[in-house]
């Protein structure tokens, strides 16, 4: 018998097992579910942004004086972008800067959260439960568990971005409605944002993570190493995505569009480097 | 006949250093392998190489034909792993726990309720079956996880530690379930420190030590290589004067006689002298309540080799000896022969 190179291990690229990817997501979802830790932050944060945050920051400025949105968006600087609310009544504009503009890019929040949750379980969390050896164990591909570890943090991620976007947009048009008189969400970048970046923030996200995870021993290891690197995003994307959204359509569509790359990238680089030898060596 | 494991080599470290190291056997089809060794010794790390789970460093394997480094997902096709930690999901149920491992291994959702079912009402579990197995005691999360290592009828089974954490009355049933798989004809590699268990079940061992395979064969053949004498005790209702002893050491073919509890314990050439001695015995007058010859268990195997290795490796007690026997009545075997056959060094 002759020696093994590690590099050996991978051999022909065989074809997706998606039923064994949707039977891994589908046990992973249904134990999330069930686990309060992971449920009660994905609830309140997106309460707290999505819901309360409006409703008090949207009455008071449904409420304030509006004569000085016009100097203030009017400077040298935002003139050009700020058309878009310059263009509307002047009793409107308050209300639909803040609300539409200054306080929706919150929603990345929801993706990036729900991602470095999600992932953190994935497979810091298996190995605390003492799971991941059996999953190890199983006829299933690293490749295919990898897969299906991203999606398991990626899907419900995005789905309650999209969610939480639908409760945003109902609350905000409740709130500015006495103002308005009309539905302003979604304006055309905010359903780019929400459509089009925040899948691509959660991928982002989970790019890094899902690695973080495997190598983590712990869930609480995996938070810690995970906040290092999502913080940042979270204040970046914060601080960014307001001037995003005053942006014209296109430029929307190509920072999104960056953004995939960068994320497809990085998970495509981590699922060449993830193998469940690494992974139980590092259990 | 193909081997259904043959390692030749097998090496792996990690970071701490070299977790088994230029691991050599084999082991045929329908035997009953006892990995055995203290904690860390390596039966963790070599079941891993075997089922693909870790990558060699050096050296090669084939189970079941075929190279776990290359081709994990055949092996672990048709083999079924017990990990030490039964491994279940609290937050899912029993039969949840199993039905998602029985769809990975390719049953259809109407076959896999059907075997899930069945596996659950074998091991005693059905009335459990919708329960969430956070709130199991270690006996019941055993035998979950043992329907679930037997799912898809495997034909190598690797068991890690079956018993640990188990009651009395749970070894009993994780013994005679292991031994009904071993009837049928399955390959079991059993990883324990348990001896009791390795004892009543195995066919072959293996010791293992800081990686290193230390001995391998059949127990009675590695005790025969081990002892040129045979361990013998005669009962007789009380204990035994040093002047009886002596009188019963003078017997040909006896090597020592001491006394011991409720009579004599001795060292013989073979078991033929016994009669003999028993003969004396009598002859002075002495009531014989039992004699029997005792043949080396596997305990007393291990204990052997481990004790040669700590001789090796300049790890003896005070009085010569490492003996980790917690059984107060245990009775030691003579010293195993110098230069025994069977040693892998």
């Amino acid at each position: 018998m002759t020696t093994t190179s590690p590099s050996s291990t991978r051999g022909a690229r065989a074809r997706a097992d998606w039923n064994a990817i949707a039977t891994i997501v589908g046990r992973d979802m249904r134990a999330v579910r069930r686990s309060k830790a992971i449920v009660l932050p994905m609830v309140f944060v997106p309460t707290v942004l999505l819901v309360l945050m409006p409703i008090g920051i949207g009455i008071i400025a449904r409420n304030a004086p509006t004569s000085q949105v016009q100097s203030a968006l009017g400077s040298s600087l935002l003139s050009g972008l700020a058309g878009p609310i310059l263009d509307l009544p002047e009793r409107e504009r308050l209300v639909v800067l803040i609300l539409g503009y200054l306080l929706s890019p919150l929603l990345l929040v929801i993706p990036l959260m729900v991602s470095a949750v999600l992932a953190a379980d994935a497979f810091a969390g298996e190995k605390e439960r003492r799971t991941l050896e059996v999953v190890l164990h199983l006829p299933i591909s690293d490749r295919d568990l990898f897969v299906a570890k991203v999606l398991t943090a990626f899907l419900p991620a995005v789905a309650l971005t999209w969610v939480g976007s639908l409760i945003y947009g109902l609350v905000c048009n409740l709130i500015a409605w006495p103002v308005t008189g009309r539905l302003f969400l979604p304006f055309t970048q905010f359903a780019v944002m929400v459509l089009w970046i925040a899948p691509a923030v959660a991928l982002l996200a989970l790019g890094l993570l899902v690695i973080v995870s495997s190598r983590a021993k712990t869930t609480q290891e995996a938070n810690q190493l995970g906040g290092a690197v999502i913080l940042p995003l979270i204040f970046v994307a914060a601080a960014q995505t307001s001037a995003l959204m005053l942006l014209p359509t296109p430029g929307v569509l190509a920072v999104g569009a960056l953004i995939w790359v960068v994320a497809l990238v990085l998970v495509w680089v981590n699922g060449r480097r993830f193998t469940r030898d690494r992974l139980a060596a590092s259990g | 006949m193909t081997a259904a494991i043959e390692t030749e080599g097998l090496t792996r470290g990690f970071k701490s250093g070299l977790a088994v190291d230029g691991l050599t056997m084999r082991l045929e089809p329908g035997q009953v392998l006892a990995l055995l060794g203290p904690n860390g010794a390596g039966k963790t790390t070599t079941v891993r190489l075997l089922d693909g789970v870790l990558l060699p460093h050096a050296g090669r394997s084939l189970v079941l034909g075929h190279d776990p480094a290359t081709e994990g997902d055949a092996v672990r096709r048709r083999t079924g792993v017990l990990t030490e930690n039964a491994g279940l999901d609290d937050r899912l149920t029993s039969r949840e726990n199993l039905l998602y491992v029985a769809r990975l291994r390719g049953f259809d959702k109407a076959a896999a309720a059907r075997r899930v079912d069945e596996l659950l009402e074998r091991f005693g579990m059905i009335d459990r079956a919708d329960d969430l197995t956070g709130g199991f005691s270690t006996g019941q999360r055993k035998r979950v996880a043992l329907a679930r290592a037997l799912l898809h009828d495997p034909e190598l089974l690797f068991l890690d530690e079956p018993t640990s954490g188990l009651d009395p009355a749970g070894t009993r049933d994780v013994i005679a379930l292991i031994d009904e798989l071993a009837a049928e004809g399955r390959t079991v590699v059993l990883a324990t420190h348990f001896l009791g268990e390795a004892g009543r079940l195995a066919d072959r061992m293996a010791v293992l030590h800081r990686g290193r395979l230390r001995a391998f064969g059949a127990p009675d053949e590695l005790a025969a290589q081990m002892w040129t004498s045979v361990g013998a005790e005669i009962d007789l209702g009380g204990v035994a004067d040093a002047t009886t002893a002596a009188a019963l050491a003078l017997v040909p073919g006896v090597r020592s006689a001491e006394a011991h509890g409720d009579g004599v314990r001795l060292v013989l050439d073979d078991r033929e002298v016994l009669p003999r001695v028993v003969a004396v015995a009598v002859s002075r007058g002495l009531p014989v309540f039992g004699a029997a010859t005792r043949r080396p268990t596997l305990e007393d195997v291990y204990f052997a080799i481990e004790r040669r290795i700590a001789e090796e490796e300049g790890e003896l007690g005070t009085d010569g000896f490492v003996d980790r026997t917690d059984d107060p009545g245990h009775t030691p075997m003579p010293r195993p022969d110098a230069g025994a056959e069977g040693w892998v060094s």
